[in-house]
């Protein structure tokens, strides 16, 4: 059973933004519902008003502009998974993409939803971390932009204010030489939650890191950077062994827990194993050679 | 928390149906518009019996608030076919004996419609990866997944949608 | 090792015309289409919607409970609390069976009175106009615990001093077996191999959850529509109800999914109690939290083996302990127990033989039938015990068996085997198909492993089971089935009503089956224990047969032939050496029927009747027959992160006959992959006697994706008690699974996996056991 609350259908993001204008934490936008649907049944959330933002067209929309790829917040997951841009220019994110859920919340579930859900195992944030992204809040007093890093603060608590949209993700086209990997475990091979997500992307030049991304899902209160292990790679020349130490340097990162899924010592581990083989593969997409 | 009369177009067919806000596009079609072919299984999208096809995607009906639906066009398994009149996939899931319990069948013949309206010719990988979000707990999926293919080749040969 | 099919003994099963064939089912088409209609789908005018309050407190006593604020609420009809009740008894015992005494103990209250045993215990029931209401008027009951000590833990609960859940001890049912002389055995044995092992609880998770919808009629007659695999029940929902057996009528549903969940009494009398108080229809679908907390699970276990064996890997001598958790209500526990005794050696001739079996109160979930019924667990401990002893002893792990299996006349841990045991046959055919092992490459590991079962099918015989059914003809050529059979998606309808088609040359879409009605149809007896074709088959064959015979003696006179010249097909009686010669059916019947001639039949089987075993010593005849076969898998293990990939999975079983080899192969493959969930990830975590997997995304069973196309070899010794010399194969296909999945990974890694759900994390921690045994990695 869904609790009562006052459905509203604005047809323009400016509607919306209006009525999110209160500023309230009982008035929450609604895309997909793939995650909200599910909270208010359980009780997790009882907002008292829900705005309609899933058609809206400012929320729409994969472009290229100004050197940066650009995402509408609304988005669906489904959407970015066959887009030709994302496939050419983030496999990163289309990696993470084919493994979210099942095919039929893809076809629901928006980037943006995915994003202010805030919960530690979202499936693209490693992915959008790791592509150093950009997201655009807009509310009625304005737009801003704000890295995705500092977007996350704890589990199910983001920077979104109560009167903001998550309107548009950007980041960088990435250079020449730019190679990375993703990988999600989980305790079955389609439709689960994550157990520990890893997302890399590297910009390698003549076998030397120029520039490192390391982002991993499910071991801490947020999705996280591993930025020791990312500053220790740039200007190293790449080997199996640099890789292992930066590994090991992603795995003093996390701060993970135990839960039904896994313990706490075993999602360390596979931080620091999952690393390992995703700096592997991005490399050697970057065009590096053992 | 006030009804408001919606349009919902099924299976062809056009509803206008007053329901309030916080009701599902699943309550919806099996409580007010008695489609009870939809199925629950989960009511939190898990499991995918209450698969439909909604504005030409699959999607789990339990998680699509019923006004967002508003204007939409839905399709459920028995607007896809009948006893006397069954679509070819429905005809392929009875040849094969990928219906046992049958309880999961609704959902997964509409994923398996979704799939073969997009990809005529799945590999058996994409056809495990297309259904992989309805869950059956009778037949371990290799008769689901030779219906598929057998509905993909006479659809085929039958040139019909 | 290269394996190779072991020849067959000449077999000679007649070629049927209808029997044998992968015909599509009856009820196929129509719940391909969406038309079937199930528990939930069903409404009433006026229909109210009930709900369960139940204890959020695993060991309580109900200090105050004041539904009276729920009572009061706007649209609610009705509020039952034990103190309403006429009755409050719950009949927890063997369902469906006459002339068993009912258990001692083996009843529960309806609802709690004054103590709660398990988070989910009900304790309160509400009716109301719509379903919101309802959930309203739960929140509004008010109830304070006082908390009562608690135990979590079969091993704990058997020691003395512990929290008592059922008295005197905990102890609910044990059994021993006593054979031969162990002692000797193990002073002969050149090794003795001791391993425990440990299993989960786990769920149904059909994909259907609990429901039914009754109401009172104007003859005072309970009706519940309700998706049920036992539609006997009836007599204990009377008792429950207050009312005699003939007031209370159960229409059996097609049902979404059963594995044993729905064998016990679920919402029939909740919605029975509010139909009779409201005087108005009831409607009560669990949710599937509601069904994950509050219905039965498999019983965990702990089972410790101790196996003496020679030098050249004859087993000696053997000890078995089995604990089982049987949580907070008795249910089907001792039944259970018993199955799990009658094959804890695994299909194995052991002549000294000591086995103790308890099944042990918690104040968790209760424990009661799932697929298997006790065997799985003590399948997994035998098979993976096998392979481990076979590894000590540097032997070939099929080899070692073979020296070991049962055969035909041999006796097992209680009775003896009659027929066809086909477990060379079946291993090494599942072996030879599984092929050349995949190599390892990087850090995956790949395994082969496998494993032999025998499982029951039919009831114990001491139950004295019984199915009836009505088989007729309609005066233009069709057939009408009368079987009171609930059909839980394995096809049970549909094998029956093959057969009539087979018997009376009918064809099978001509023949019309009513079923699962309590009241209208003859009872066959419970869907549960892989019984039905057994005994239903029978009972529609002897049926059959006998409406057969009176047409073939009415026919022998037109056609002037003796009967036994006579044949039937295609809705004909002929001449079988002069198919042209022959009267067609209805011209037949017409006759039939103008001359006072009987078009139907009633018949009942009757499975052999034996007296009840000592449980001090389990020896002597309890099932009918035994289903034997094996399955063999390959997997590949990351060694860097303990994922288990299921490369291959084949699977071979004798099912005596198969009378729809299409329903055969689906039973073997959903029986297999359900299997798999049990191996790699199902677990229904209970901390502190909460449930930690509240829903399907926390209790995980297999997709599409996780299960590998399977090969499936289906084999007909023709030796079965079932009709056509058929076995059953429902349960029997799940069995050996984990033990397959158990035995490949320890093959791949070198570490023998001894606890289910093989999970990533346990499958890391068995590699670094073998890191620390090795100085030098």
């Amino acid at each position: 059973m869904l609790p009562e609350f006052e459905f509203v259908m604005p047809r323009s993001l400016d509607d919306a933004l209006q009525v999110l204008a209160v500023g309230s934490p009982d008035v929450l936008p609604i895309a997909g519902g793939t995650n909200l649907t599910v909270d208010m049944r359980s009780g997790r959330y009882e907002p008292k008003v829900v705005v309609n933002i899933e058609k809206l067209p400012e929320l729409s929309g994969i472009r290229r502009e100004n050197g940066q790829i650009c995402v509408g917040g609304g988005v669906k997951i489904a959407e970015l998974l066959k887009d030709g841009l994302i496939a050419e220019t983030a496999p990163v994110l289309k990696a993470a993409c084919a493994v979210f859920a099942s095919p039929l919340i893809r076809n629901r579930a928006t980037v943006g939803g995915n994003l202010v859900d805030g919960s530690p195992a979202a499936d693209t944030a490693p992915s959008l971390l790791a592509l150093d992204a950009e997201v655009e809040l807009t509310s009625q007093e304005g737009r801003r932009r704000i890295p995705l890093d500092e977007f996350f603060i704890h589990v199910r608590k983001t920077a979104r204010q109560p009167n903001e949209v998550v309107t548009a993700l950007r980041w960088a086209v990435p250079k020449p030489g730019t190679g990375s990997a993703f990988y999600k475990l989980g305790l079955r091979k389609a439709d689960a939650i994550s157990v520990v997500s890893v997302a890399v992307v590297l910009e390698v030049e003549k076998d030397v890191c120029r520039k490192a991304r390391i982002a991993l899902g499910s071991v801490a209160p947020r999705p996280i950077r591993a930025k020791n292990a990312e500053q220790f790679l740039i200007g190293k020349v790449l080997s199996r062994d640099v890789f292992e130490e930066a590994a090991a340097l992603a795995a003093q990162a996390v701060s993970p827990i135990s839960d039904v899924r896994a313990s706490a010592e075993y999602r360390r581990r596979m931080s620091a194993v999952l690393t390992r083989r995703m700096l592997a593969q991005a490399a050697e997409r970057a065009g590096w050679k053992e | 928390m006030e009804p408001k009369v919606i349009t919902l177009t099924v299976n062809g067919r056009k509803h206008q149906v007053a329901l309030p806000p916080n009701i599902t596009l699943l309550r919806a079609l099996r409580e007010y518009l008695h489609y009870t072919d939809v199925k629950n299984g989960c009511e939190k999208g898990d499991c995918g019996a209450c698969t439909v096809i909604l504005n030409g995607k699959a999607v789990n009906s339990c998680l699509v608030l019923a006004w967002q639906a508003d204007g939409g066009e839905i399709l459920t398994v028995s607007g896809l076919g009948t006893t006397s009149t069954p679509h070819p996939i429905q005809e392929a899931f009875a040849d094969t004996g990928a219906a046992q319990c049958g309880f999961c069948t609704p959902g997964m013949v509409m994923s398996a419609k979704a799939l073969l309206d997009e990809n005529p010719h799945p590999t058996e990988e994409e056809i495990r990866e297309a259904i992989s979000g309805n869950l059956c707990r009778c037949t371990g999926y290799g008769a689901i997944v030779e219906a598929i293919q057998i509905a993909a080749e006479r659809l085929a040969e039958g040139g019909q949608k | 090792m290269r394996y190779k099919a072991k020849p067959l003994p000449p077999v000679n099963l007649p070629e049927l015309r209808v029997v044998g064939k992968p015909l599509r089912r009856v009820d196929a088409l129509g719940k391909s289409v969406g038309a079937t209609v199930y528990a939930d789908d069903f409404s009433l005018p006026g229909m109210l919607y009930a709900k369960v309050f139940r204890s959020t407190v695993p060991s309580a006593r109900i200090k105050r409970l004041d539904v009276s604020k729920a009572r009061a609420l706007p649209g609610v009809a009705c509020v039952i609390t034990h103190a309403e009740l006429p009755q409050a008894v719950l009949v927890t015992d063997i369902p469906g069976q006459t002339g068993q005494k009912r258990r001692a103990g083996s009843d529960a209250h309806v609802l709690a009175k004054d103590v709660v045993r398990f988070v989910g215990d009900p304790i309160a029931l509400v009716a109301a106009e719509t379903l919101e209401i309802a959930e309203k008027a739960l929140k509004l009951i008010e109830v304070e615990y006082e908390p009562l000590p608690a135990v979590f833990d079969p091993l704990e609960a058997m020691k003395p001093g512990a929290p008592i859940v059922t008295p005197p001890d905990n102890i609910v049912s044990k059994y021993k077996v006593r054979r031969g002389n162990v002692q000797a055995g193990f002073e002969a044995a050149d090794l003795i191999v001791e391993n425990t092992f440990t299993v989960q609880f786990v769920d149904h998770a059909y994909l259907e959850p609990e429901s039914g919808v009754a109401w009172v009629d104007d003859r005072g007659v309970v009706n519940i529509r309700v998706c049920t695999q036992v539609v006997e029940h009836f007599r204990s929902i009377a008792l429950a109800l207050g009312l005699p057996h003939n007031k209370v009528h159960i229409q059996g549903t097609m049902i979404g999914g059963g594995f044993g969940g729905k064998e016990d009494i679920t919402v029939e009398i909740f919605i029975g109690l509010l139909a009779l108080a409201t005087r108005r229809p009831v409607k009560l679908t669990y949710t599937r939290e509601e069904s994950i907390m509050a219905h039965a699970k498999r019983h965990p276990y702990i089972i410790t083996h101790r196996t003496g064996v020679t030098r050249d890997g004859r087993i000696t001598a053997a000890e078995i302990k089995l604990v089982a958790d049987s949580g907070a209500y008795v249910y089907l526990s001792p039944y259970v127990l018993l199955y799990s005794v009658g094959v804890a050696t695994g299909p194995y001739r052991v002549d000294n033989l000591s086995v103790d079996a308890y099944a042990v109160a918690t104040n968790q979930v209760f424990t009661s039938a799932f697929r298997g019924f006790g065997a799985p667990q003590a399948i997994f401990a035998a098979e993976c015990q096998m392979d481990d002893i076979a590894q000590k002893l540097g032997m070939d792990p099929f080899e070692f068996r073979c020296r070991n299996y049962l055969k035909t006349g041999d006796w097992g841990v209680n009775q003896q085997i009659k027929t066809a045991a086909w477990l060379e046959e079946t291993a090494s055919r599942a072996l030879e198909a599984l092929g050349e092992k995949t190599p390892d490459h990087g850090h995956i590991k790949v395994g082969q492993g496998f494993a032999s079962y025998m499982q029951s099918y039919g009831r114990m015989m001491y139950l004295h089971d019984t199915s009836q059914a009505w088989v007729g003809l309609e005066l233009d050529g069709t057939v009408v089935i009368r079987s009171g059979i609930p059909d839980l998606g394995g096809g049970q309808v549909s094998a029956v009503c093959q057969i009539a088609s087979e018997l009376l040359g009918v064809p099978l879409d001509k023949v019309q089956i009513y079923h699962t009605d309590s009241a209208l149809t003859p009872l066959a007896g419970t869907t549960t224990a892989t019984r039905q074709l057994y005994m239903s088959g029978n009972a529609v064959y002897q049926a059959a047969s006998n409406l057969r015979k009176v047409l073939l003696d009415r026919a022998s006179k037109d056609l002037e032939e003796d009967p036994a010249n006579l044949d039937m097909a295609d809705s004909k009686v002929f001449v079988k050496n002069n198919p042209e010669h022959f009267i067609p059916l209805p011209e037949l019947l017409a006759k039939c029927a103008s001359e006072g001639i009987h078009l139907s039949n009633l018949a009942i089987f009757r499975a052999p009747f034996t007296s009840p075993i000592d449980p001090e010593n389990v020896q002597g005849d309890i099932w009918p027959d035994f289903t034997f076969g094996a399955m063999a898998v390959e997997v590949a293990v990351d060694t860097e992160t303990g994922e288990v990939t299921i490369l291959k999975c084949v699977a071979c079983h004798d099912v005596g006959r198969a009378v729809n080899p299409a329903a055969v192969k689906g039973q073997i493959e959903g029986g297999a992959a359900q299997g798999i969930g049990y191996a790699l990830m199902e677990d229904c975590i209970v901390k502190e006697g909460r449930i930690q997997t509240p829903t399907l995304s926390e209790y995980l069973i297999p997709t599409a994706v996780d299960v590998p196309k399977m090969k499936v070899i289906i084999l007909e010794s023709g030796t079965g008690v079932g009709p056509f010399g058929a076995k059953g194969v429902g349960e029997p296909s799940l069995t050996p699974a984990a033990p397959a999945v158990a035995n490949a990974v320890s093959n791949a890694i070198g570490v023998r996996m001894k606890s289910l759900p093989i999970t990533p994390e346990k499958v890391l921690a068995a590699l670094e056991s073998l890191k620390q045994k090795e100085p030098m990695a």
